[in-house]
């Protein structure tokens, strides 16, 4: 039975998946600009924020739309709560690929240097983990999401070892202390990327289970 | 009085119209000072449910009934039950406001009179008191001679609430109580359902998912003469266990 309601539904689905791979690719472009030193391709990225932000106001509208007119229920509203939630988070990610993108111009003398750093890894694998997220939104999967959660670790010693080993480059000598910061700073915003991953997935997981489990409540669904 | 905890317990009660079985073997626990609220699509036996707790069925004629209707744990379906001191006990509202051709006096002091009370101070005091809890005091204290029906739809159905209350029952069944009333009206009546739960057993039937989750702790969905689900209503409206409750309160199907 097709209904007005559900139309509604399907339309907010389309439009956070749209959303979605647009903020991929919005990653995708900052990555390579950072390891490819393009700063042409920086400055995309950082334009076509404006993009971003444009959906997460559609977003926003449409699911206050949707709870003023119709009050949704049940599966109906904790799609619309974890569609709130996801936007709010793919629209982060979007600012964390502008973060990433604006400093492709201060890192063009140490690209030698980037070269180096295991960033482009840690940055591979964070996007793996949005791009996981995502999908498991768009088909449903609990499952996905789940794998999700553990990746995050990975991502967390990745931040960690890049740490250590700034540490160690500055110590070796005084020229490094600018990049290292660069570098730093990049790992932070690239942990964060994977930490709204992470929270994505527990949105869907949410969504499909009825089951609350961030801030680690995994063993039960009531505060 | 209620050794068990809950104030009103069916066990495996079922109930046929003829040949037409409209409860099939329900058992529901109900508690005492909590609003218990039963949905589900028209024909799926809520309203014959609410109505076998005070046995107002049996004033259907080809009406059968078998299993319990416990009542502070005294099944009313004994014969030796009073039917008339059950429904003092566990008084109805409907979903048309009914009162009686009198004045408002007259239709709040009807059930104590019917009860022996003739004491006009006494009544009077019955009276103020019902009109009171039933938030209607304020809006017709100068005027109690005025009849009944020529009050607004909403003070008729708080009206009746009053007449409900003067005979001091424990237990409110309600009957789509609001399904008639504009939204003012309705959400009177709603905020007097909350403030009557500290003092009375209340269950109701609706139609209104909203209200449903307005107003009640606990919420059973029924479907085809059994309950499908009964669990806090918060549950059921955030994540309910049973895909058919899923489908029917996000009006998906009934």
């Amino acid at each position: 039975m097709p209904r007005h309601f559900e139309l509604e539904l399907d339309q907010l689905r389309t439009m956070l998946i749209r959303m979605g791979s647009l903020v991929e690719e919005q990653i995708d472009c900052a990555v390579r600009a950072m390891a490819e030193s393009d700063v042409a391709l920086a400055r995309l990225v950082i334009e076509r924020d404006k993009k971003v932000d444009e959906f997460d106001n559609a977003i926003d509208q449409h699911c206050m739309r949707v709870f003023a007119l119709t009050q949704p229920v049940a599966i109906d509203l904790r799609l619309l709560m974890a569609a709130l939630k996801i936007n709010n988070e793919l629209e982060r990610i979007g600012d964390i690929a502008v973060n990433l993108a604006e400093r492709v111009e201060p890192l063009l003398p140490y690209a030698g240097f980037v070269k180096k750093t295991p960033l482009r890894e840690m940055a591979t694998a964070a996007r793996e983990m949005v791009k996981d997220s995502i999908d498991s939104f768009v088909n449903n999967d609990p499952e996905l999401a789940k794998k999700i959660l553990i990746s995050d670790d990975a991502i967390d010693s990745f931040d960690r070892e890049t740490f250590n080993l700034m540490i160690k480059k500055m110590k070796e000598s005084p020229e490094n202390v600018e990049p290292a910061a660069h570098m730093m700073i990049l790992s932070r915003h690239i942990e964060r990327l994977a930490d709204h991953a992470t929270n994505i997935a527990e949105d869907v997981i949410f969504l499909v289970n009825a089951k609350i489990i961030k801030h680690h409540a995994y063993a039960s669904d009531s505060p | 009085m209620n050794t068990n905890g809950y104030k009103i317990r069916t066990i495996n009660l079922s109930l046929s119209y003829g040949s037409k079985l409209a409860l099939n073997e329900v058992s529901l626990d109900i508690k005492p000072n909590h609003v218990t609220a039963l949905i589900g699509p028209s024909g799926c036996g809520k309203s014959t449910f609410l109505r076998a707790l005070n046995r107002m069925n049996d004033l259907i004629d080809d009406a059968r009934t078998s299993g319990e209707v416990l009542v502070d744990n005294i099944n009313v379906y004994r014969d030796d039950v009073d039917v008339v001191e059950l429904r003092k006990k566990v008084g109805m509202i409907f979903q048309k406001s009914n009162p009686f051709p009198k004045s408002i006096y007259d239709n709040v002091a009807y059930g104590p009179r019917i009860n022996g009370i003739h004491d006009t101070k006494t009544l009077a005091e019955i009276v103020e008191s019902s009109l009171e809890r039933a938030a209607l005091w304020d809006e017709v204290k100068d005027d109690l001679k005025k009849s009944g029906l020529a009050l607004s739809g909403g003070q008729q159905q708080r009206l009746c609430i009053a007449r409900a209350l003067a005979v001091n029952p424990e237990v409110l069944l309600m009957d789509e109580p609001a399904s008639a009333l504009d939204p003012i009206a309705t959400a009177k009546i709603e905020e007097l359902i909350y403030e009557l739960k500290s003092n009375y057993t209340i269950v109701i039937v609706t139609h209104n998912m909203q209200q449903a989750a307005r107003v009640s702790d606990l919420t059973a969905f029924f479907y085809l003469g059994k309950i499908i689900e009964f669990n806090d209503t918060k549950t059921i409206f955030t994540s309910p266990k049973e895909k058919q409750t899923e489908d029917y309160v996000t009006g998906r199907f009934g």
